[in-house]
């Protein structure tokens, strides 16, 4: 039985385990679908590491310096996101995450409205295989706490007033105002008759393009061809 | 080399490629990055005003020599020279057919690269990129022109005979 | 996580390493180009008169080897084979510049790869199809206003054969050996009637 193929040329013998690899390739499948496998350690640790968390303060720094090296996604309804959205974000509700399509290559920032939805879909994400998942600490709360409406004290010392100058300055630019440290420290609440800023009042940033499906962008938008 | 067993290296090179890097092999983007870093030498604004070289121009200033096809193509000229080299295949000639005369063979090459740029172009790649590559990812428009590619050689090959034989 | 391919598209090294390893792909892209006398313009274009069709067996050879290997490495769960780029289709610019690309294979002798082979193991002629495809390339540039709709026209998604017909990819990766070694054997048997050796 074995004779036979000793007796082939070569390139029959090559034809032969063609036809093989082939045929056994009927049964391929080789697109994973939604099932993913996850090294719970690894990601424990990382968990544990914090490195994947973004203040808001630093956020609203890189918007300011118009960075293009970071995706921001939101991750609540189209209704929300229209009502107000941290500027230059994408929308991207949290069911549709995984289906989105988004750059692999690029560094990704989740918000939601409090740390939940950000916090879910950053697993879900990691167990895709991304690697630059990123999530704004406290999410949208948290970025109306300290960016929007920033707490500034009533009688400043010389360091304090350089900081809340700043503050004032970032929160004038998002188109936000500042708060008395005073009235919030004696319980009124968070951010009475602030109002968000409107669509239209926001700083004009260039959003980075959607991620539609796009291929994973790197820093250069060279053709990616042959 | 038994052309099985060399097209069975070029396909290890291929999946390696798929696997390290995500994309194929290719060339004649190589050739586009190279205009595109030249004129944009001399002439900055003619190249960023041109959509098509602009797309192998980057936004942050490095250079368009920084490209995954170019250093791939310098590879392949030195892969060559060394199968060349061992094979005592080197040689500085003119390929050509016995009825021809070599500068009517040169002219002739030229004009094929020309052509060939155009067709590169506008398939968005060459055998290299979209026949071999496309072709294992089983990419719809890259098998239609390979295809073509095929059709139209043979269409031409009668009337361009006397070059060969 | 697991050591999934395409290693870069997971971050496993940045750009300067993909560079190096594109020289070193390179040097086996070349170094098996001409191992198969690809830098022959006499050998490529041996193809299209019947005579030596080495062109055929191995970019095919080539194409089943790979497509083989992505297709296992995939079904493995190895290779993300939604990570691996896929050119977009543009149906009518890429049917066209196909039969040009032919045309000027035939012509010219070589097809982008090739001329640069041939220009690393001395030809002339290959050296002078390299110039003529820098001139074409520039022509195309410049002329790029004109041929925009054109080249713009019929674009797609990017589809791979079994998408499009709705086939399972398995089945498609058979059909395609099948033919592959149909066509070699068709081949050996029109070399035998058509045969003029070229060096």
């Amino acid at each position: 039985m074995r004779g036979w193929i000793s007796r082939l040329t070569l390139n029959q013998k090559l034809a032969v385990a063609a036809v093989a690899l082939g045929a056994v390739a009927l049964f391929a499948a080789p697109y994973p679908g939604s099932k993913v496998t996850l090294d719970a350690r690894e990601l424990a640790l990382v968990v544990g590491t914090e490195a994947d968390h973004v203040e808001a303060p630093e956020l609203a720094a890189w918007i300011i310096e118009s960075r293009a090296d970071y995706r921001l996604v939101d991750l609540r309804t189209e209704g929300e996101f229209g009502r107000y959205h941290i500027p230059t974000a994408v929308n991207v509700p949290v069911n549709v995450l995984t289906d989105a399509g988004l750059g692999r290559q690029e560094k990704i920032i989740l918000y939601s409205e409090g740390g939940i939805h950000s916090a879910q879909a950053w697993m879900l994400l990691r167990a895709q295989g991304y690697r630059s998942v990123y999530m704004l600490k406290g999410g949208l709360e948290e970025w109306k706490d300290q960016v929007l409406f920033p707490a500034v004290a009533d009688n400043p010392t010389a360091t304090e007033r350089a900081r809340d100058d700043r503050r004032r300055a970032v929160a004038a630019y998002f188109g936000g105002q500042f708060r008395s440290a005073a009235a919030v420290a004696a319980g009124a609440s968070a951010m009475p008759g602030m109002a968000l800023p409107q669509t239209a009042d926001m700083p004009k940033v260039a959003a980075p393009p959607s991620p539609s499906g796009a291929r994973p962008a790197g820093p250069k938008k060279k053709k990616d061809g042959c | 080399m038994n052309p099985y067993l060399a097209g069975i290296g070029l396909g290890l090179v291929l999946l390696a490629a798929f696997v390290l890097v995500g994309r194929g092999l290719g060339a004649s983007g190589a050739f586009n990055s190279v205009i595109a870093w030249a004129v944009s030498s001399v002439a900055p604004e003619h190249a960023r005003n041109n959509e098509f070289m602009a797309g192998y121009l980057t936004d942050d200033g490095s250079s368009p020599l920084k490209s995954w096809l170019l250093f791939e193509v310098i590879g392949l000229f030195a892969g060559a020279m060394f199968s060349g080299l061992l094979a005592g295949r080197a040689r500085l000639m003119t390929e050509k057919g016995p009825r021809v005369s070599v500068r009517a063979r040169l002219a002739m090459a030229f004009a094929g690269g020309v052509l060939m740029a155009f067709g590169a172009a506008l398939a968005r790649g060459c055998t290299s990129g979209q026949a071999l590559t496309g072709g294992a990812l089983l990419n719809l428009g890259s098998w239609a022109f390979m295809m073509m590619v095929f059709a139209g050689a043979y269409a031409v090959a009668y009337f361009v005979r006397w070059q060969w034989r | 996580m697991a050591m999934t391919a395409p290693f870069y598209q997971y971050g496993m090294f940045g750009e300067e390493t993909s560079l190096v390893l594109a020289f070193l792909i390179g040097i086996g892209f070349g170094f098996f180009l001409e191992r198969a006398g690809f830098g022959s313009a006499r050998k490529l274009v041996s193809q299209f008169y019947l005579n030596d069709l080495a062109v055929f067996k191995v970019m095919f050879t080539a194409i089943v080897t790979a497509m083989l290997g992505v297709t296992y490495l995939a079904w493995m769960g190895w290779l993300d084979l939604s990570l691996v780029y896929l050119v977009p289709t543009y149906l009518v610019p890429q049917v066209v510049g196909g039969l040009i690309l032919g045309a000027g294979f035939v012509i010219g002798g070589y097809c982008p790869g090739t001329s640069v082979a041939a220009t690393a193991t001395g030809r002339v002629d290959g050296l002078i199809y390299v110039l003529g495809i820098f001139a074409g390339m520039f022509a195309f540039a410049e002329m790029f206003p004109l041929l925009k709709g054109f080249y713009l026209s019929g674009a797609g998604d990017a589809m791979t054969i079994p998408g499009a017909f709705g086939l399972p990819y398995g089945v498609v990766v058979f059909a395609v050996v099948l033919m592959a070694v149909g066509g070699f054997y068709g081949a050996g048997l029109l070399e035998k009637k058509f045969a003029a050796s070229v060096e």
